[in-house]
């Protein structure tokens, strides 16, 4: 492989990877806080992906496709919540992932009603259609696009994470929660405010993905498999975890996929084997 | 009742049951594939309940060996010409092999980790056997599978119904084996682990070693169910090792009910008959299949075996709640 086209395979692999943190940061997030595996949380990027692909659809504008699917997902979590998942807080981790499973089968199951099962094509905003030349390189401009989109995303979750009342409050909770309700603190609007947040985010990176992949039904299934890599990789509950596994996946997967294509996606769990041989509890997670 | 759970015994009623249901399916069920494809799911699902019921592991990941154990009996008795009986058996073992490797580097990590894993286990299957196309077949499986003899040249499988005396009596072998399982020392190991994990290990015993060994028994009876279902279906299809298979597995499994092995065998039952009759009236009928789950997680922790159980002990207050 030449060094250009390594390069352009790292870039690639870094536009991924922002996604996967997109998708993984709610899930880690929400663990975290709740120690509650969401199941359903690759449904909330599928159902995204489809509110994005509908508004692009009927505007003729991606761009309004962007702010639905974030929208679409955090209001979909926000239900769940208030309808389904929170009555099972007190139950066994079991009961959770096979609720939430049922769920995420649910969403899945009504996409197909919906729509069918073929895989459409979403497309690329008019005005980032183009290609952008840096330096050397020729690179899409969507794809860079989301890059920047997903960089300043992160870092204003992590300005909010670090800097504000709530995020104060969610990284107290996923100390103790029991904690926080004891200072006063209504833990379960904090819930609430942690799947709007964590299914808006999984919900932007199904937004930001649809162009790039089109979507399917079976897209948040595999997006559910890939935000466990992440979140094995970099150890669950940590933001700057889920950073370094996405972009890890993201990159492994991109450079891969040049080398040996069918195998790209199969590297990913090398990946995961590898990490957990060595830091079974990720590289950011904490024993 | 709950055999997985309390203790079980080998035999027991169950066992004379599922034997007679065994005799019994090809005569009331429409028609014998259909009776066929009953055992084989029965079989796979043993494996998620013994896991789930017995040491408390979640797996969404018995797809993957089901997988091992469709493809390594399709390879064998398409390219070595192997005899049918050999091709199972050699297919469970190399199933159970992968499940036991596989579980060295699973129980690193505990609870809820170990879902995910899992999880990730199954999908790393699928991507295996499109990277393997050589071997698997890639998007098209494995076609043309031949039905050889069972055992030497002799003991041919002509037709349906003896096919499915060859399934049902490797079905019922499976549910024997596993009660054995159950009611042995290493069972009973196997439970104290299910039930406090940290006391079991205070107690000298390596926990690791044991959840790592009924990972990889559980890896051998899908497999064998895997391999199963090639005979059955005399092709090895790609999505006997996507993870929907895997979470079919768990979804008859948790119907069913996971605290005895007989809840496994009517989980599937239950599925499949219900996938029979609604899937010809309304093709998204999995919707309901997920309506279903969360109701039975909700209101009927122990499926419907549980459910049958305790309606059972209600009637009869005076017998003995089990042995």
């Amino acid at each position: 492989m030449s060094g250009q086209v390594l390069v352009f395979q790292v870039l690639n692999g870094l536009g991924i990877g922002m996604i996967y943190f997109l998708l993984s940061v709610g899930l880690t997030m929400i663990f975290g806080l709740m120690r509650f595996v969401n199941f359903a949380h690759g449904a909330l990027y599928l159902a995204a992906a489809y509110a994005a692909y509908v508004v692009s659809l009927l505007t003729g504008s991606m761009l309004w496709g962007l702010l639905a699917g974030p929208l679409a997902a955090a209001i979909l979590a926000v239900a769940a919540e208030r309808l389904l998942l929170r009555h099972t807080y007190a139950m066994p981790h079991e009961a959770q992932i096979l609720i939430t499973f049922a769920l995420a089968l649910i969403v899945q199951e009504a996409v197909i009603l919906g729509f069918d099962a073929q895989a459409k094509n979403v497309p690329v905003p008019d005005f980032l259609a183009g290609i952008v030349f840096l330096g050397p390189f020729v690179y899409p401009a969507y794809r860079l696009a989301v890059v920047g989109v997903a960089a300043v995303v992160a870092l204003l979750l992590w300005v909010a994470l670090e800097r504000t009342r709530f995020g104060t409050i969610l990284r107290a909770g996923s100390e103790s929660t029991e904690m926080v309700s004891l200072l006063g603190i209504d833990v379960h609007r904090v819930f609430l405010g942690a799947f709007a947040l964590g299914g808006g985010l999984a919900g932007l990176a199904g937004a930001l993905a649809a162009p790039l992949r089109g979507v399917d039904p079976f897209m948040g299934e595999e997006a559910l498999g890939i935000a466990f890599v992440v979140v094995v990789v970099g150890g669950i509950g940590s933001f700057t975890g889920a950073l370094l596994g996405g972009l890890l996946i993201g990159v492994v997967q991109s450079v891969m996929s040049s080398v040996w294509p069918e195998g790209a996606r199969l590297m990913i769990y090398g990946a995961m084997a590898l990490v957990l041989l060595v830091r079974p509890a990720g590289l950011m997670g904490r024993a | 009742m709950s055999a997985f759970q309390e203790g079980g015994r080998f035999p027991d009623g169950t066992t004379i049951g599922v034997a007679a249901a065994l005799v019994a399916l090809p005569f009331i069920l429409p028609s014998v594939t259909l009776a066929s494809e009953l055992v084989v799911f029965a079989v796979a699902t043993l494996s998620c309940a013994f896991l789930l019921g017995m040491v408390g592991l979640l797996s969404f990941g018995q797809g993957l060996f089901f997988g091992i154990g469709a493809y390594v009996s399709a390879i064998l008795l398409r390219e070595h010409g192997a005899a049918t009986l050999p091709a199972v058996l050699a297919a469970a073992l190399v199933a159970g092999t992968g499940a036991g490797l596989l579980a060295l580097l699973a129980v690193r990590r505990r609870g809820v980790y170990f879902v995910m894993l899992t999880l990730a286990f199954a999908q790393m299957g699928y991507f295996a056997m499109l990277a393997l196309r050589e071997s698997t077949g890639g998007e098209n499986g494995l076609t043309g599978v031949p039905r050889t003899p069972l055992l030497g040249g002799f003991g041919a499988l002509a037709g349906p119904g003896a096919i499915y005396a060859f399934l049902a009596v490797l079905a019922f072998a499976a549910y024997a084996l596993t009660q054995c399982v159950g009611a042995s020392p290493f069972g009973s190991v196997l439970r104290a682990i299910r039930r406090n994990e940290a006391r079991a290990e205070a107690l000298g015993y390596d926990v690791r070693a044991f959840k790592v060994a009924a990972f990889a028994f559980a890896g051998l009876l899908a497999g064998l169910a895997g391999a199963m279902h090639t005979v059955f279906l005399g092709f090895a299809p790609p999505n006997v090792i996507d993870l929907e298979m895997s979470e079919r597995l768990l979804v008859m499994a948790i119907i069913g009910g996971a605290s005895a092995p007989a809840g496994a065998f009517l989980g599937a039952g239950f599925y499949l008959l219900l996938a029979d009759f609604l899937s010809a009236l309304w093709p998204r009928w999995l919707l309901l299949i997920g309506l279903l789950l969360i109701g039975i997680v909700l209101f009927l922790r122990d499926g419907l075996w549980g459910g049958a159980a305790a309606w059972l002990r209600r009637l009869r207050p005076a017998a003995t709640p089990h042995g």
